[in-house]
């Protein structure tokens, strides 16, 4: 089980999705869940100076709509500027290929597609997830 | 964690007697600790937490469907309005185009209609012009003729004056050498006969100009079909 996650998606809906999703597959007890980016990017500058509370994995939404910024510039702040201790991917219902080569390049772990059938992804993404604690799973794709 | 027994009996009598039971990722912290009783109510918490959220999943999954298929319909309306507008922008500016248009064709029958008009002031003002230049080409000409005739009969009477000078002359003369003669007793069988050869030539010479004159007056008169 995962210790705590931070889900940053501007969809609210998705919120309540994500939060059942993970109880019912049991990922983690300790969810937290923003609606833009800026937020994240403040709450890991204090996480910088004091690591308690920090997640253990964050998931990011592609398009944050009414942030300053999208969700691969998010993971690249997080792992660059913050200091790259969290497992972190992209949650989207996008599917580009290029989406994907760049958010790589911005540190992220795995790429989970978005669809009404979110749970078998997030069991499959339960399962390898010591993988990405350990940084020896390579980046995936949850189709 | 570990729960004192106390609590445990009140959280089990108030599930059994008002079914409240514990909800959320709490009940997977809690330590039953060899409790059957109260592993039992955390396990039915449990069940019942996992029922209600597997049942408010369902229920968001349909909110986001039911979601995404209005943003779609809104996004298609939006696009059907803008093009709406478009259209209508387009039927505007046909209608202005066509109303600029139909001003200037307006201006252009004016102009057509004010052409016209100065045409056929134009039009009547030569026909007055070739009416007024006929008139006084008939006008000329009848004054030509009238100089003509006038001429003709002023060049008529002269000879008819002279010529009937000329045959008064002669006869007087004659007949005054005819009566000169008989007066003073001489031979006028010739000049008798000479005299009334002479006459009846003047008189019959007379009466053929007199004629001839008359003739031509008849024949050079524009009424002559009248008469």
């Amino acid at each position: 089980m995962i210790d705590s996650i931070l889900l940053v998606d501007d969809e609210d809906l998705f919120h309540l999705v994500f939060e059942d999703s993970c109880s019912l597959l049991d990922i983690t007890l300790s969810l937290k869940s923003l609606n833009s980016a800026d937020e994240a990017v403040k709450l890991f500058a204090d996480w910088q100076k004091d690591p308690t509370n920090r997640p253990e994995c964050v998931f990011v939404d592609l398009n944050i709509i009414g942030s300053s910024f999208d969700g691969i510039e998010l993971i690249r702040k997080i792992n660059f500027e913050y200091g790259n201790h969290v497992v972190i991917g992209i949650i989207s219902s996008s599917n580009e290929p290029d989406e994907q080569a760049k958010a790589v390049q911005a540190g992220a772990q795995f790429w989970i597609i978005k669809s009404d059938e979110i749970e078998p992804r997030l069991e499959e993404f339960k399962k390898d997830y010591e993988g990405f604690k350990n940084r020896t799973q390579p980046f995936k794709v949850y189709k | 964690m570990v729960i004192d027994k106390n609590t445990k009996k009140e959280l089990i009598e108030l599930f059994k007697t008002k079914n409240i039971g514990l909800e959320g990722n709490i009940v997977k912290l809690i330590n039953a600790d060899g409790d059957e009783e109260f592993a039992a109510y955390l396990k039915q918490c449990s069940e019942k937490d996992v029922a209600t959220r597997r049942k408010r999943l369902e229920m968001t999954k349909q909110v986001q469907t039911q979601n995404a298929e209005l943003t779609k319909l809104n996004g298609e309306n939006q696009r059907m309005m803008e093009e709406l507008q478009e259209t209508l922008s387009n039927v505007e500016n046909a209608k202005l185009t066509f109303e600029a248009q139909n001003i200037e064709l307006n201006e252009w029958k004016q102009e057509n209609i004010r052409l016209t008009d100065k045409l056929q002031d134009e039009m009547l003002k030569s026909e007055q012009a070739r009416l007024a230049a006929e008139n006084a080409k008939n006008e000329a000409e009848n004054n030509l003729d009238m100089i003509q005739k006038k001429t003709q009969f002023e060049l008529i009477n002269n000879i008819v004056r002279v010529a009937l000078y000329v045959i008064i002359g002669v006869g007087c003369i004659t007949t005054g050498i005819y009566v000169y003669s008989m007066t003073i007793g001489m031979d006028t069988d010739i000049i008798g006969s000479t005299w009334s050869n002479m006459f009846g030539i003047l008189l019959t010479n007379s009466f053929s100009i007199v004629g001839t004159i008359l003739g031509v007056k008849y024949g050079t008169s524009p009424n002559k079909e009248e008469k």
